[in-house]
C-alpha cells in the first residue's frame, strides 16, 4: 500500500511535505504569543541606536558576537544575568549569534564606556592586548543610515505596536518614554541630539566636526548602540 | 483537565501510533515481497542500472494505457 | 525526429556544472582567507587599508557560506538533476521544448540572483540572519528561481516513461518542497519602504531594507528551524539523492536494500525538522523544544545511518573497486563522513555537551566535516561521473584524482581535528572557576590560546582548496583534450586516463 505513492508524484509530494511541515506546526506556533511580551524595563530603540544596530546588521558584527547569556555560573559571572525572552521583544531580527569567537554583547553598555568603545573600534588590540579582531577605522568615515532607522521604526509602531511616544513601566516603578520624530527632518533632529551626547565624550576630532556639522558618522550610532545593551 | 494534561494524552497517543504505523511499515515491507503491480521491490533498483534512454523501464507508463 | 535516436540532452547540466566548480572555487577560496584571518589579524586588511571594509572577517563571512550553500551546493544539486532526472524517469529534455526553455531560464536567473547576492553581502545588505542574508528583492528572485526548478522537476516527472520514482527523485522532490517552506516562512518580512511619517512623508531610507515579521525569541525559533533544515534539505537530502544513483551506477552494483531506503526516505522527512530545536539549547526558548530537538536529534542518527549503512553495503563483495578506483573512493568515504557527521552532530545535540560545545569551534568543525567530507567529495565524485557522459570523452587523468583524493582528505581531517581541539579547550576554559570561585581566564586567554589551532585549520583548508584547483583543472583538461569515447564504454566505471 505505501509503494503507490512512488508512481503518483502528486500524492508522493503531499505526504512528503506534511510530514515535514508537521513538525514546525507543533514546535514552532504555540510559542508565538507568549515569547513576545516584553519584561519590563525594556525599551524599544531610539533612532540612533536602530541605525546603530543597522551598522552591527552591516558589518556582521553577530558572526563573532553572540548576544544570548545562558544559565551557568561561568556565564552569568563574566556576562551579567542570562537573558530573558521578554528581553527582546524588541528585538527584529534576533542577534544571538551562533559563534563566540569574540565575547558575548549582551549586556555590553553595562561595562564598557564610549571612550573604550572608540579606541577598541580603531585599534582592537590596543585596548586588548593579543586581540584578532579587525579594526573597523571606515565607520568612523562612513554616515549612518537615519532615514532607513526611522522607516523602520514607523513600520514596527503601525504593524507590531512598538510603543513609540508612549509611556513604557521601568523596573524602579518610573516610566520612560522613547521618542520617535514625526518627520523626516525631526527623526534626524532628535536623532543627532542623542549623537551629541556621545560625541562629547570622543576624541577622534572628524567625528565631532562631523557631528557638529548635523552629519553621524557609523561609529557614533554604534555606540549608542552599544551603550543601550543592558 | 487542564490543557498540559490533554497535551500529554495527545502526546502518549501520538508515539503509540507512530510506533505502530512504524512497526507495521517494515512489518508490510518485508512480509511482502511485490508490490502490487507485481514487482519485487529490489526491482526497482535497475531503474538506476539501465538508465539509457533505449532501456525498458522496469514499470513502463505506457503498460497502463494499454490496459 | 521518430527516426533519428533519442537522447539524453545535457545542455543546462552542463552550465550548473559550470557554476558548480566557479562557485566552489570561490565559496573555498574565501573560506581559506576567513580562516587565516583568524590565525593572522594582519589578513584583514590584505587588500590594503583602503578597502578594508570589503576584505575584513565579518563582511566576507555571509559571503563564504553563502557562496558554498548557494552556489557551490546547489549548482550541483541542480546539475545532478539536470543529469540524473532525466536517465532514471527515461524521459530526455529534448523531447520538451517548454522544459528546455524553462530549464535555461533557470539557469540564467540563478546566475544573476548570484550576482546580485555577492553585490548586496559586499556592500553590507544583510539581515543578519544566517544563510537567509539576503533582503527582500533579492529572496523574490530566489523563490523565482526555485519555483522554476520545481517546473523543472514536476515537468519533467510529467511526461516521463518509468512510472515508478527512483529513490533519487524522492529526495529531489523533498529538496524542493523542504527548502520552499521553511524559506518561504523563515523570510517573511515587511519593506521599510512603504512607512509614512505623520508629516505625510513615504519612500525615505533604503528601499531594500526590511524588518523582520517575528522578533526575539519567535525570531530565532524560526530561524533555527530553518537554518537547521536549510542544512538538512541542502546538505543532507539532495547528496543522499545523489549518492544513491551514482554509487550505484559507478560500481554497477544494485543498491543493497530498496526497502531499506523507504524507510529511511520516510524515517528521515519526519524525523529532521524537529532537531532544529538542538541550535537553542539553553537560551531562552521554552524547555520542552530544547528538549524535544535534543531528543530527535538522537533519534536522527537511525535514518541517518539507514542510508549511510545502505550505501556501504551496496559495495558489498565490491571492496576491490575502493581500491581500484579514485571515484569510488571519493563516494565511499563521503558516506563514511556522512555517518561521523550525522554521529557528532546528535552528541553535540546533548545538553550536556552543547553546554561546552555551542559557540565554540567544535561546531564549525561539525559543519566543515560534513560539507567538505560529505557534500564536497560527493559532488565532486558526481561531477567526475557525469563528465565523460555529458562531454563523451574519458576523464583526463586519473592519477591526478587520486592525487586529489588524498591531498583533501589530508585536508579535512586537519580541519576537524584542530576545530575539535580549539572547540572543547575554549568552552573548558570559558568555563573554568579558580580555587576561590572567580573566573580562571580572561575572555582574549581563551582567543589566544587557539593560534595554532586555527593555523593549522587554515593549511587544512588550503589543501582542500588545492585539491578543488586539481579537480577543476581535471574536468577543464576532460573537456577539452580527453579520449573520445564509445557509448559502450560508459556503461558503469567511468573511463578515465592515466
Amino acid at each position: 500500500m505505501f509503494h503507490w505513492l512512488e508512481k503518483h508524484p502528486f500524492f508522493f509530494a503531499v505526504g512528503v511535505f506534511i510530514a515535514i511541515a508537521f513538525a514546525g506546526l507543533i514546535e514552532i506556533v504555540p510559542n508565538f504569543a507568549q515569547a513576545s511580551r516584553p519584561v519590563i524595563g525594556t525599551t524599544p530603540y531610539s533612532t540612533l541606536e536602530l541605525a546603530g544596530r543597522h551598522v552591527y546588521i552591516k558589518n556582521s558584527c553577530n558572526a563573532c558576537h553572540s548576544q544570548l547569556i545562558r544559565p551557568f555560573k561561568s556565564e552569568t559571572d563574566r556576562y551579567g544575568h542570562y537573558s530573558l525572552s521578554g528581553e527582546y521583544a524588541y528585538d527584529r531580527p534576533f542577534l544571538w549569534g551562533s559563534k563566540r569567537t569574540g565575547p558575548d554583547l549582551m549586556r555590553v553598555g553595562n561595562y564598557r564606556t564610549t571612550d573604550w568603545h572608540e579606541n577598541h573600534m580603531k585599534n582592537p588590540p590596543s585596548v586588548v592586548p593579543g586581540s584578532i579582531m579587525p579594526a573597523y577605522t571606515w565607520m568612523f568615515k562612513n554616515i549612518a543610515d537615519i532615514n532607513t532607522a526611522y522607516a523602520e521604526q514607523l513600520t514596527v509602531a503601525q504593524f507590531f505596536a512598538v510603543p513609540y511616544n508612549k509611556e513604557v513601566p521601568m523596573r524602579d516603578g518610573t516610566t520612560k518614554i522613547v521618542k520617535m520624530g514625526a518627520s523626516v527632518a525631526d527623526a534626524n533632529a532628535l536623532a543627532l541630539e542623542e549623537a551629541k551626547v556621545i560625541a562629547a565624550d570622543m576624541k577622534d576630532q572628524d567625528v565631532k566636526d562631523a557631528v557638529a556639522n548635523g552629519q553621524i558618522p557609523e561609529i557614533v550610532a554604534l555606540i549608542a548602540y552599544m551603550n543601550s545593551l543592558k | 483537565m487542564n490543557i498540559a494534561e490533554l497535551q500529554a494524552y495527545g502526546y502518549f497517543a501520538l508515539t503509540a501510533i507512530l510506533v505502530l504505523v512504524l512497526y507495521g511499515y517494515i512489518y508490510h515491507l518485508y512480509s511482502k515481497r511485490e508490490d502490487a503491480d507485481g514487482h519485487d521491490y529490489e526491482e526497482y533498483s535497475n531503474i538506476a542500472l539501465k538508465d539509457d534512454v533505449t532501456d525498458t523501464p522496469v514499470s513502463a507508463i505506457s503498460d497502463d494505457k494499454e490496459k | 525526429m521518430e527516426n533519428r535516436p533519442l537522447e539524453y540532452d545535457y545542455t543546462v547540466a552542463k552550465l550548473f556544472m559550470l557554476t558548480t566548480i566557479l562557485t566552489g572555487i570561490v565559496g573555498m577560496l574565501i573560506g581559506v582567507i576567513l580562516a587565516f584571518q583568524l590565525a593572522f589579524p594582519e589578513v584583514n586588511t590584505i587588500l590594503g587599508s583602503g578597502l578594508a571594509e570589503y576584505t575584513n572577517f565579518s563582511r566576507l563571512r555571509p559571503l563564504h557560506t553563502d557562496a558554498v550553500i548557494f552556489g557551490f551546493t546547489l549548482s550541483g544539486v541542480f546539475a545532478t538533476w539536470y543529469y540524473v532526472g532525466q536517465r532514471v524517469l527515461k524521459v530526455s529534455m529534448a523531447e520538451s521544448g517548454f522544459l528546455m526553455f524553462i530549464g535555461k531560464l533557470h539557469f540564467v536567473l540563478y546566475i544573476i540572483g548570484v550576482a546580485a547576492v555577492i553585490f548586496s553581502l559586499f556592500a553590507g545588505v544583510t539581515t543578519s540572519k544566517e544563510y537567509a542574508e539576503f533582503e527582500w528583492p533579492i529572496d523574490i528572485a530566489i523563490v523565482v528561481v526555485w519555483v522554476l526548478w520545481g517546473i523543472s522537476v514536476f515537468g519533467l516527472i510529467g511526461i516521463r516513461r518509468e512510472k515508478s520514482l527512483y529513490i533519487s527523485i524522492w529526495y529531489y522532490i523533498a529538496t524542493f518542497l523542504g527548502i520552499a517552506m521553511l524559506y518561504l516562512f523563515n523570510n517573511m518580512e515587511i519593506p521599510t519602504m512603504l512607512a509614512a511619517s505623520p508629516a505625510g512623508e513615504t519612500g525615505f531610507g533604503a528601499w531594500y531594507h526590511s524588518v523582520s515579521m517575528y522578533a526575539g525569541t519567535n525570531d530565532a525559533l524560526v530561524q533555527w528551524w530553518y537554518g537547521h533544515n536549510a542544512v538538512a534539505f541542502g546538505f543532507t537530502v539532495p547528496i543522499v539523492a545523489m549518492i544513491y544513483y551514482f554509487l550505484p551506477k559507478e560500481s554497477g552494483q544494485a543498491i543493497y536494500s530498496y526497502k531499506l531506503s523507504l524507510l529511511s526516505f520516510w524515517g528521515l522527512m519526519f524525523v529532521y525538522l524537529w532537531a532544529g530545536g538542538h541550535h537553542l539549547i539553553y537560551s531562552t526558548v521554552p524547555d520542552w523544544m530544547q528538549t524535544m530537538g535534543s531528543v530527535f536529534s538522537i533519534v536522527l542518527i537511525l535514518p541517518s545511518w539507514g542510508s549511510a549503512i545502505n550505501m556501504l553495503l551496496t559495495m558489498k563483495g565490491e571492496w576491490q573497486q575502493v581500491a581500484a578506483s579514485p571515484l569510488i573512493k571519493f563516494m565511499v568515504l563521503g558516506s563514511t563522513f556522512y555517518m561521523f557527521s550525522t554521529l557528532e552532530g546528535p552528541i553535540q545535540a546533548i545538553k550536556s555537551v552543547n553546554a561546552i560545545a555551542h559557540f565554540t569551534d567544535w561546531i564549525v568543525g561539525h559543519v566543515h566535516d560534513g560539507v567538505l567530507g560529505w557534500v564536497g567529495f560527493m559532488i565532486m565524485a558526481a561531477l567526475y561521473h557525469m563528465a565523460p557522459r555529458v562531454f563523451k570523452r574519458e576523464i583526463y587523468s586519473k592519477s591526478l584524482m587520486a592525487t586529489q583524493f588524498w591531498i583533501q582528505t589530508l585536508g579535512v581531517v586537519l580541519y576537524f581535528t584542530s576545530m575539535w581541539i580549539a572547540g572543547i579547550t575554549q568552552g573548558m576554559m570559558w568555563r573554568a572557576h579558580d580555587e576561590f570561585g572567580n573566573l580562571a581566564y580572561s575572555f582574549i586567554d581563551t582567543v589566544t590560546v587557539l593560534h595554532p589551532y586555527y593555523t593549522i585549520r587554515g593549511v587544512g583548508g588550503l589543501l582542500y582548496l588545492v585539491g578543488f584547483l586539481m579537480f577543476a583543472y581535471n574536468i577543464y583538461k576532460t573537456m577539452t583534450v580527453g579520449r573520445k569515447v564509445e557509448e559502450s564504454e560508459l556503461q558503469n566505471a567511468s573511463p578515465m586516463g592515466a
